[in-house]
């Protein structure tokens, strides 16, 4: 691109040096540099000089300080623990709702945006219906509506006359209902419980070997491999022996109201927040799912499903065999996309006092902890879950590129 | 799928279909046996989706006319449209909203006005949709209009829609008529109609001049554009002569004035939504089209810059930057006022959604095929001439409807506002419930409401910018 000019008498002459590219490359890249470090370094400048003349601290020695309030529906949590304890568990808490979230968004969106384009007219409407309702809404309205439309005022009755249910003439309870917790059965794990998890994974190695060796059988006579049919069996056997010899590794908990009244013993205990934003989150994410799942169908060129058509293989092989894995090949990166906005969307528990790390670092400004490294320390929280997943999302692009070629 | 007679007898249909190619025309019964009843399992389906839709719009119904309790709604329509914006004022608001409506129709007519001229050049026939389909693309919006004002008690309201409704038509058709080639001045005209607009509430002083300036400015060189000039040099005299000229009278008209509005901190309602939204949108413009720029420049201490900018900002979520700006943005600057709530919040709107639009814009330099810049430099341009004249063009086109993808993403964001107490339409239900008669009353019912306003601004841009994508023919180039 640079070309030396060549004067009448075909002598190359040198360029002026303020149009010499390199120069001016260079020279823009310095001021720019210059502009963008000055202007930081003079916000930062005034960050510390206004807080020095108010005299906050700038250190984050308030880490290690207890917090002094209580975390709601949190037992183990008391006002002597520190800020970092609090910082955990509203890691914790976030990654709680956003796994929930992630799992309810995938399901509904999966079942939705094939059902977009179902041969069933009542189908394919409802599910277009369900798409461009819940697209259009904010999700802190969604959030919202389920705390307080659902909870709060809702139709459920007060934790002292909670709702007790109990199934198939079972003298415990399988399910409580209230206004701001609710109860299920949960698992305990007992002494065995270690053994029974190395069984599992002992389970899943073996299980993964048998499946390599299935798919080298495969690769070399092309007999049928069954690989999947092999591996699973490998790991119930291997799993049952494990929980055989670990003995009663888990015993069930039953949720059961406490003598006052006021709190749930036992079982798992769910409380209004989490169950708000995990359910709104997944209702509000399923609908942009649904329409990437869609396309992605959509995306896979119609010759793919002739040809599947053309060796007869059926309307479910098609699916399984042709159309399916092309379309989540498109599908992935987006999908995970919104499983990063699920993750960040969380911090809307705010709304409803779920406990997540926004809400905590809020409360614990409130409480006279600094709001700059607070807000620091929330926003690296979220950076570190961000850039994990886009750095997998990286490497699972690469994979899928070199796949193609 | 009916033309495939070489499929076996009892092969089953596809579940999905996979082309949604020309609706074909069929008898009712023959429709309904096809698309609803065609084997065991979707009559299966369809019978107990018709019971449970069936028992839901029942619920529903019961709902929305026996059940609902909408006296917090109804009697606090003004509320939920503008908050407490001073009652005395409110004739501002009134004019800004006739205002408006009617730039949009110039906008509208305008762009009508450019297609044909462009279709003209081009010597394709151009079809106007007719006036039935343009309703039917707008029902979300008219839908949540007529049901506003079934709930209104007075006429007010409904004369206001019919003026304003009357104004965007006559300046639809006006801006329609204008010949294409003078289309450029229409943009200007929409520009001072839509800051005039804002002005109209928020007064004509201060910066405001500047503002105000822009439009007109870019009107002035218009005209400088088709005046012939004796030399290129000349031209070039007149042009900036003439935007320095503009400017100065803006600036002298507005210290001359001196009117005074309503400040945007008392602001409240759905009318905040909107113009937050708006606001941040055209302020995060110029600032996220450097960032990409500056992302895809060959320099490197640029692009590093810039990347990590707009990952920094991606990472986190909007709210922990709300956050940010309510504690600790007037501590980075060295004013002695504090800033106000709505201001502080404004820049971390435009600053999120500047990496957003960064992104987005991008997307679109990656889509301009490499030949189109080795055109350029081949004919001589420099690299800013080949980006102004040849990259952005075609770029900036194909981005519109991801931007206003942008716009709806943002609007619903607006609603984060509540969590920092500004009364934007979400919080003004804390206001209705509030008082005395509505405490804890009627909490379902407000948030319909609320859910209702987001999603028919959302629903009807979202069908506009499909309809735009189509038409533009995004990513079939």
């Amino acid at each position: 691109m640079i070309q030396t000019p060549i004067d009448s008498g075909g002598r190359q002459t040198s360029v002026v040096w303020y149009r010499n590219i390199r120069v001016l490359r260079a020279v823009t890249q310095v001021v720019a540099v210059i502009a963008v470090v000055g202007l930081v370094w003079w916000l930062l400048n005034n960050l510390v000089n206004n807080l020095n003349r108010q005299n906050i601290n700038t250190d984050f020695g308030f880490l290690n300080r207890p917090t002094q309030f209580q975390i709601p529906y949190d037992e183990g949590f008391n006002p002597r623990s520190s800020v970092w304890a609090m910082v955990l568990v509203g890691v914790k808490n976030t990654f709680l709702a956003g796994i929930f979230g992630i799992i309810l968004a995938s399901l509904l969106g999966l079942i939705v945006g094939i059902s977009r384009l179902s041969s069933n007219w009542l189908v394919a409407r409802i599910a277009a219906v369900y798409v461009e309702t819940l697209r259009n809404i904010p999700p802190l309205v969604v959030i919202i509506f389920f705390g307080f439309a659902l909870f709060t005022f809702g139709p459920f009755p007060v934790i002292t006359e909670a709702d007790q249910y109990s199934f198939f003439g079972s003298e415990h309870n399988w399910l409580i209902l209230s206004n701001t917790v609710w109860g299920v059965p949960s698992l305990i794990a007992e002494e065995g419980a270690g053994l029974l998890w190395v069984g599992v994974v002992v389970g899943l190695v073996a299980a993964g070997l048998v499946a390599r060796w299935r798919t080298r059988v495969f690769d070399r006579t092309g007999r049928p491999h069954h690989r999947l049919s092999f591996a699973l069996g490998t790991f119930l056997v291997v799993a049952f022996v494990g929980y055989l010899i670990a003995g009663d590794a888990y015993s069930m908990s039953w949720p059961a109201l406490a003598a006052s009244g006021r709190r749930i013993g036992g079982g798992l205990r769910l409380n209004w927040g989490f169950i708000s934003v995990t359910v709104a989150l997944g209702l509000y994410t399923a609908s942009h799912i649904a329409e990437i799942i869609r396309g992605s169908i959509l995306a896979v060129p119609k010759g793919q499903s002739e040809a599947a058509n053309a060796i007869a293989l059926s309307a479910f092989q098609r699916y399984r065999f042709v159309v399916l894995p092309q379309a989540l090949r498109v599908a992935v990166p987006p999908v995970i996309n919104q499983y990063l906005n699920l993750l960040k969307n969380t911090s809307l528990g705010v709304a409803v006092a779920y406990a997540e790390i926004t809400n905590l670092t809020l409360t614990s400004i409130g409480n006279g902890r600094p709001a700059p490294q607070s807000i620091v320390v929330l926003m690296g929280v979220y950076l570190a879950f961000s850039l994990t997943i886009s750095f997998m999302l990286n490497v699972y692009n690469r994979r899928i590129q070199l796949v193609e070629h | 799928m009916s033309d495939r007679p070489f499929m076996e007898p009892g092969l089953e249909e596809p579940i999905l279909v996979i082309d949604e190619g020309p609706r074909e025309q069929l008898p009712p019964a023959k429709w309904v046996r096809r698309h609803l009843f065609n084997n065991w399992y979707n009559t299966l389906i369809t019978v107990l989706l018709v019971l449970a839709l069936g028992y839901a719009a029942y619920r529903f119904a019961l709902f929305l006319f026996v059940n609902g309790r909408w006296s917090p709604v109804r009697q606090n329509l003004t509320l939920f449209m503008v908050g407490r914006f001073p009652r005395d004022e409110l004739w501002r608001i009134v004019t800004q909203v006739i205002v408006w409506s009617g730039t949009l129709g110039l906008a509208w007519g305008a762009a009508i006005a450019g297609a044909r001229y462009r279709a003209t050049l081009a010597g394709v026939p151009y079809a106007e949709d007719p006036l039935l389909a343009k309703v039917r693309r707008y029902w979300g919006l008219l839908g949540l209009l007529i049901l506003i004002l079934l709930l209104t008690e007075s006429f007010g309201p409904l004369i206001l829609a019919l003026v304003a409704v009357g104004a965007g038509a006559v300046m639809q058709s006006v801006g329609a008529r204008v010949p294409g080639h003078n289309a450029g001045f229409m943009w200007a005209a929409v520009g001072v109609l839509g800051v005039g607009g804002y002005q109209i509430v928020s007064g004509f002083h201060g910066t405001g001049w500047l503002w105000m300036g822009a439009p007109l400015a870019w009107g002035a060189v218009q005209l400088m554009r088709r005046i012939e000039w004796r030399s290129f040099r000349r031209r070039r005299i007149a042009t900036i002569g003439s935007t320095v000229g503009v400017f100065g009278l803006a600036y002298a008209a507005y210290t001359i004035l001196d009117l005074d509005g309503v400040g945007w901190d008392k602001w409240e309602g759905l009318h905040l939504n909107l113009i937050v939204a708006t606001l941040a949108i055209v302020l995060a413009f110029p600032l996220g089209l450097l960032l990409a720029l500056a992302r895809r420049s060959t320099f490197p201490a640029l692009r590093v810059m810039a990347t990590s900018y707009i990952e920094l900002i991606r990472g986190v979520p909007l709210i922990s930057l709300l956050l940010m700006a309510q504690f600790f943005i007037g501590f980075f600057l060295s004013t002695t006022t504090p800033l106000s709530t709505l201001t502080r919040a404004i820049a971390a709107f435009t600053l999120f959604t500047s990496a957003y639009i960064a992104e987005i814009v991008r997307g679109g330099l990656q889509s301009v095929p490499r030949g189109q810049l080795e055109a350029g430099q081949s004919v001589g341009l420099s690299p800013v001439g080949v980006t102004r004249l040849i990259v952005l063009p075609q770029a900036l086109r194909a981005v519109i409807p991801a931007m206003v993808g942008q716009f709806i993403a943002l609007f619903k964001d607006t609603s984060l506002l509540s969590i920092i107490s500004v009364a934007e339409i979400l919080d003004v239900r804390s206001l209705v419930h509030a008082q005395a008669a509505f405490r804890g009353f009627g909490i379902a019912e407000t948030l319909v409401f609320v859910m209702l306003a987001f999603w028919a601004f959302s629903f009807t841009m979202s069908r506009e910018s499909q309809r735009l994508e189509r038409r533009l023919g995004v990513g079939e180039r």
